[in-house]
Order: structure tokens, then C-alpha cells, then sequence
């Protein structure tokens, strides 16, 4: 399901507040700033960042790949490492039996087992493999608007944010009401506002 | 009102339009004018969601169906619940458009634009003609959503102007005459 092939799901944002004069400039620093940086060789637990929509590997953008016409096209990207709560109970139970027999005791204090799991949380989390995600977005910068590929509630909540990290504009989401206010003339703006729901039977 | 407050105190609103939209696509056997456009053609596919209520005490029931059979939901319609999400297919200049619209946040899902010559670009070698086709995708995403805009527009017109009371009549007129005959 995406923005370039097939089906698509999405929804529209409007994008509040001016770029600076040099607008170009600006959205290709901060895409380089903000580019997605890989940590399959790494610890790290989560990553974020822009990524090409013809490829996801691509955090070059040669030639400002990134333009197309009047549009800015981007892949927000983010890798992230997880441990299953059933792997991590299997195995700090494990480890908790191993630890109590070579200690010979008939139980463990609580301190040792919260000590266990912390030691083997991290130790899952480190042979974990990153697991990728990618949403798409289409941002036209002649009516401020943009289209982000994904109807998921905490994603657009992790998107608003990490677009207003990357270009210090905030969006906002065109849900009816909102689309309604811009759509409808001065004189029905009041009606619109106080309007309630009517029965349709 | 923020965002939030807006996203439910005013969920109604996508809920209407698409049941008026419904209403609207059978008036006319499936066309629709647009204004300085001409007819454009609106069908309801056999996928709806339909919902009353609020919070803890909403209901919803889901359809799915031949267009004949979708009996479900316009007794759904006859209870008092409004239409949620729908399937609806939008022709305009030989270019059609599936995709089902969930109204409380006007979410575009599954969306299946009309095939053109540049959108069959995409494995092109040529990044001209790969820009082509993302620019052609583009024209496309935005056309739709116009379409659906001034759509909407047509609705909020009718709603918050004086031909509500009228309008409100026949779509309830429309809604009892889909009683079920056993």
C-alpha cells in the first residue's frame, strides 16, 4: 500500500508557519540534518529519519532527489529494536533458574531478579534486528498542504513531531470540521461552528 | 475548540456528508453535477460502515455485500446510525477513482487511482519518466481529493443553508422507502 504503486492509504495536513526566503535551501539542510541514520551495526533501540522514496537506503538525495515540480516527496523511516514479552520472560526465567541452582538457594530477593532482567532485556535487545517502517509523505509547498501515507493515530503523533524537529512547521491534521472552515463562505462560518447533529430518519 | 475536542464534538460532520453522498449518488441514478464541471458519476460499493452513539455507548455495524443485498445497512440507516467509512467509486473524464473514505476524520484508504500511461512508469529506467510518474501520481492524489472537496462543499452549502429542511425531507423520505419487504 503506498504512495508510488497500488493502493493507498493517507491522510491531508495543512502546514502552519513560513519557510525562510531561501525555502529550497533550507528543506535540504535540514532533510540532510534529519536523514534517517541505519543502526543494524549498532545498539541503538530506535531510529528516525528521512529517507528517498525510491529507495529506502538512500540518504544521499543526489541532485535533490527529494523535488519533484512543486512538491517535496520523502520516506519517513524508523528502524526499531524489540524484545517479545513472551522471549524476554522465557528467557529471564530461565536465567533466574540457572542463577538460584548455582547459588543453591530455594528463591531469589527481588533485587537479583530485577538485576537479571535488566541484564538479559539488554542482552535480547542486542542480538534483535531492527525492525523497519516506512510511511510516505507528498508535501506541496504552493497551497502549504501535505499527504502522509498512513491512518495510523501514533504514527501521525510520531510524524507531527519529527516534522516540527526537522523544519519547525506544525501540521495539522484536515479532518471535516477543519476542511469545512476553509471550504465554507465568511457568512456560514458562525453556522458552521454552532452546528449540532440532525437525525437523518 | 482544539483539535482534539474538534476530532470528537464534531465527528458528525463526514458522518452527514457521506450519508447525504449516499443520498445524493441514487437522486440520479449514480451522477452527480459538480458546478462549471459537468456530471461526474458516484457509486457506493458493496463495503460500508455505519455507527451511532458515542464513546462506550457507540455501535457499529459493518456490510459487506452485492449492492442489492445491502440490507444491513440501510436498516442501520432506518435505526438512526449514520455512515462511517464506505467504498465509493468516482468517475470523472474516463478516470475512475476506489477508495473508501472513513468520514469521522476523512481518512482516504485503499485508494486505486485510474491507471495512465506515465502512472505505468514506475520501473522505468529513466528518471525522467520516473518523475513523471510520481508527478502524475501526485495530479491524481490531489485530483481526487479535490473531487471529494467540492463534494463536500456542495454538502455544507445545502446544510447550513435554508434548503436544509427540504433536503433533510427527501433523504428521510429516501431512508423509509429502503424498508425491507419479508
Amino acid at each position: 500500500m503506498s504512495f508510488l504503486k497500488g493502493s493507498a492509504s493517507f491522510v491531508r495536513f495543512s502546514v502552519d508557519g513560513t519557510l525562510p526566503e531561501s525555502s529550497l535551501d533550507f528543506i535540504a539542510k535540514r532533510v540532510m540534518a534529519f536523514s534517517f541514520k541505519d543502526i543494524d551495526e549498532t545498539y541503538d533501540e530506535y531510529s528516525i529519519g528521512w529517507v528517498s522514496i525510491l529507495n529506502m537506503f538512500d540518504t544521499q538525495f543526489a541532485f535533490a532527489s527529494y523535488i519533484a515540480g512543486d512538491y517535496i516527496t520523502l520516506t519517513l523511516r524508523i528502524d526499531e529494536r524489540k524484545v517479545s514479552p513472551a522471549i524476554l520472560n522465557k528467557f529471564v526465567q530461565k536465567e533466574e533458574e540457572r542463577v538460584r541452582l548455582e547459588r543453591q538457594v530455594p528463591r531469589l530477593s527481588r533485587s537479583v531478579k530485577v538485576q537479571i532482567k535488566e541484564r538479559i532485556r539488554t542482552e535480547l535487545m542486542r542480538k534483535s534486528i531492527p525492525i523497519p517502517a516506512t510511511f510516505e509523505l507528498c508535501w506541496n509547498l504552493s497551497n502549504a498542504t501535505l499527504l502522509f501515507f498512513s491512518t495510523n493515530k501514533k504514527i501521525h503523533s510520531v510524524f507531527e513531531d519529527f516534522f516540527k524537529e526537522s523544519f519547525g512547521l506544525i501540521i495539522r491534521q484536515q479532518i471535516p470540521y477543519v476542511t469545512a472552515e476553509y471550504l465554507v463562505g465568511e457568512d456560514h462560518l458562525s453556522r458552521l461552528e454552532s452546528l449540532t447533529p440532525d437525525i437523518f430518519v | 475548540m482544539d483539535l482534539v475536542d474538534l476530532m470528537v464534538e464534531k465527528r458528525f460532520v463526514g458522518q452527514e456528508f457521506l450519508t447525504w453522498l449516499w443520498w445524493k449518488s441514487e437522486e440520479r441514478g449514480g451522477s452527480v453535477a459538480l458546478a462549471n464541471e459537468g456530471d461526474i458519476t458516484v457509486s457506493f460499493e458493496k463495503h460500508m460502515l455505519l455507527e451511532s452513539g458515542e464513546g462506550e455507548s457507540s455501535e457499529k455495524i459493518i456490510c459487506t455485500g452485492l449492492q442489492t443485498e445491502l440490507q444491513e445497512a440501510r436498516t442501520g440507516l432506518q435505526m438512526g446510525k449514520k455512515l462511517e467509512q464506505a467504498r465509493i467509486v468516482i468517475g470523472h473524464n474516463s478516470h475512475e477513482y476506489s477508495f473508501t473514505l472513513a468520514g469521522a476524520l476523512m481518512e482516504y484508504r485503499n485508494v486505486r487511482l485510474p491507471k495512465t500511461e506515465a502512472t505505468e512508469n514506475d520501473k522505468s529506467d529513466n528518471s525522467e519518466e520516473v518523475e513523471g510518474m510520481i508527478l502524475e501520481r501526485i495530479f491524481l492524489f490531489e485530483e481526487l481529493i479535490r473531487l471529494v472537496n467540492t463534494l463536500f462543499a456542495m454538502f455544507l452549502k445545502v446544510r447550513l443553508g435554508a434548503q436544509w429542511r427540504d433536503e433533510l425531507e427527501k433523504i428521510r423520505h429516501w431512508v423509509a422507502k429502503m424498508a425491507i419487504v419479508v
